[in-house]
């Protein structure tokens, strides 16, 4: 018997079936964007309550892009491609464009397979100073082959060009005339202190303030300062701009020297250190610049390779590639990378390829063909 | 200065479409010449815009949702622009110099200011991920333009019919491009091709839809308004995947604020 005959060769062979399946998994995709995807039980149970989520996960709508159920469908639909290409067979050129583009979904879900079964892509934390040779992924652990040490964590901010230092007049003088008059406010209506110069914020700069003959120096910037009590050094408790706070060096005409910091949350906090001027920090948001991973790649003991990990400029060696993911933001003392090894790529770029191709003959090479 | 250049293109795309509409209540035979040479300028004076800021910023203005909006603007024009010479369909020019100027003046609500790209988008897919993005988005916009006319309208125009079609399949194209793109992208950049962030699964939502319009048309021969109302079904998934999810979902393309 003729397998084209039968009932189930029918059904997948119509375009309605596939029409129905692609609203279906539409409908099942725009689910699983609204319910957020991947998250731990607690978040759930807090959003949704215990019956919530026992029906969520009994649904396997938390993790729904890899339900049984949706994997179902795609196969369904994969299915139903199969059976339109074969009976496609044998190929005509007119029929060319819309064989290729269907065929390309079918290998970009191969290609998508391929991945899943034989492809590891894991997250791994890698400690300043400290190498990793092995990685676990599903509960066994996956040897690299070769060992990636951390050598150092860069990361750069974007200094906003209205970011400054600004050297006022010291408002002191006012004070000593009493009344509302010490308020600077007061003294220069709606101006604030008189600034004498604004200095940039580059940290190892030195610039002079205007013609005064002082000089002043930005050492370090803080973006979160604080005072470690114990040992009475200041440090900063995360990267994130709680409490941002540059450390000026002061140099006065005659060579003194004296250091101080300056908040820009809190602009009468700093030490009041030179009677004549007032400091303020004009802080403005600092945007990230780069994320870089310094790492070494070693066979045994021998550095075979050293690189600059940033985002978009992965390391790819050994048939891996780490891809910069996270980092610690408290100290910049460890990152986060993606390590991935996915055999299926190329066949998913080779779908592509072909997609492109397909859509391109239907509707450009297809209708010029016709007319000719 | 810079900003001079987009209010000018705001100005000659808001003349083109007064020029259209005098059109189709006068019929005078230099308004439509008149709308298409305001529209051209103002495309002229939208890229001269989107030039300088790229100078400016020293990187490719498709960053946020003001440049995307401005990006928006500019190529739905050149679709109306090809719409009007190719299919001789004025009204539906009209229509998408309409929808231009909304993108122009939704995005003079936002904040213009140029602010440095992020480390994720360091990278030459951004201009291409966005350009093909954003020319199909115009294509389908005007298509639905046209779909919207067909549907108000009591009898079946066969040109709205076809421009639609016409406009969707170069879309779809985009979309593709777009989609396939990004996920390469997405892959130098993260390690994954697709992750089934929001937005990707809305951009496949939305390429999901205009492949059922394809079909429908192409396969069960569905025509005139039966269709058009698929290709309505599939703006608005598109209008969706562009705003929706930037404001009303988390994911990796929350930068497009």
């Amino acid at each position: 018997m003729n397998i084209k005959n039968t009932g189930v060769w029918r059904f997948f062979s119509s375009i309605k079936l596939a029409i129905w399946l692609l609203g279906v998994i539409s409908f099942c995709s725009l689910i699983g964007t609204l319910i957020p995807q991947g998250e731990t039980s607690e978040f759930y149970i807090s959003k949704v309550g215990q019956v919530g989520y026992d029906l969520i996960m009994r649904a396997g709508f938390d993790r729904l892009y890899y339900s049984w159920w949706f994997i179902l469908f795609l196969f369904a639909l994969a299915l139903n491609l199969a059976v339109c290409l074969v009976n496609k067979l044998p190929l005509r050129a007119v029929k060319l464009g819309s064989f290729i583009s269907h065929l390309s979904i079918l290998v970009i879900l191969l290609g998508a397979a391929i991945g899943l079964v034989f492809g590891e892509k894991e997250y791994v934390a890698i400690d300043k100073g400290k190498a990793i040779n092995s990685f676990v992924y599903k509960g066994r652990s996956v040897d690299l082959g070769f060992s990636l040490r951390l050598d150092d964590f860069v990361y750069t901010e974007h200094i906003d060009p209205k970011e400054k230092l600004l050297v006022c007049e010291s408002d002191s003088g006012a004070e000593t005339h009493g009344g509302m008059g010490a308020h600077a406010g007061m003294a220069m209506p709606g101006n604030g202190p008189k600034v004498i110069a604004e200095v940039p914020t580059d940290v190892g700069v030195e610039t002079a303030v205007a013609d005064t003959g002082y000089r002043v120096k930005i050492l370090r910037y803080l973006p979160d300062f604080a005072m470690d009590t114990a040992t009475k050094t200041a440090t900063s408790r995360s990267f994130e701009p709680n409490n941002p706070a540059v450390e000026v060096q002061f140099t006065d005409k005659a060579g003194k020297v004296s250091r101080f910091w300056v908040f820009a949350r809190f602009p009468d906090m700093h030490q009041k250190t030179d009677q004549n001027f007032r400091f303020l920090y004009r802080w403005v948001g600092r945007m990230p610049k780069d994320y870089i991973s310094r790492v070494t790649v070693l066979k045994g003991t021998t550095e075979v390779v050293k690189k600059d990990i940033r985002v978009n400029e992965p390391l790819s060696y050994g048939g891996y590639k780490f891809f910069q993911s996270s980092y610690d933001t408290e100290a910049l003392n460890w990152t986060g990378l993606q390590v991935v090894r996915d055999p299926g790529v190329p066949v998913v770029y080779a779908g592509f390829l072909l997609l492109i191709a397909g859509v391109i003959i239907i509707f450009y090479v297809n209708p010029v063909v016709k007319r000719s | 200065m810079a900003t001079l250049f987009l209010n000018a293109g705001f100005g000659l795309y808001f003349l083109s479409v007064v020029f259209y509409a005098a059109d189709t209540f006068f019929g005078k035979k230099f308004l439509p010449a008149l709308a298409r040479g305001a529209v051209i300028a103002g495309i002229t004076f939208i890229s001269a815009y989107l030039v300088i800021r790229w100078q400016i910023a020293g990187r490719p203005p498709f960053s946020n949702m003001f440049e995307s909006l401005v990006v928006f603007g500019w190529a739905i024009a050149i679709v109306a622009v090809f719409v009007d010479l190719r299919y001789k369909s004025r009204p539906i020019a009209m229509g998408a110099v309409l929808v231009s100027l909304l993108a122009l003046g939704y995005a003079a609500l936002l904040d213009k200011t140029i602010t440095p790209l992020l480390p994720a988008l360091k990278s030459n897919w951004l201009t291409i991920h966005v350009l093909t993005c954003f020319i199909g988005y115009a294509a389908l916009t005007v298509s639905f333009v046209s779909s919207a006319v067909l549907l108000v309208r009591k009898d079946e125009d066969e040109n709205l019919d076809t421009i639609s079609y016409r406009m969707i399949a170069f879309g779809f194209l985009f979309l593709t491009l777009g989609i396939i793109s990004g996920s390469v992208w997405a892959n130098s950049a993260w390690g994954t091709y697709w992750s089934w962030d929001p937005k990707e699964t809305w951009s496949l939502i939305t390429w999901f839809i205009y492949a059922i319009y394809l079909h429908q048309r192409t396969r069960k021969g569905w025509r005139g308004k039966k269709v058009a109302w698929v290709s309505v079904v599939g703006f608005m998934a598109m209008v969706f995947t562009y705003f929706g999810v930037n404001y009303l979902l988390k994911g990796l393309h929350s930068y497009g604020r």
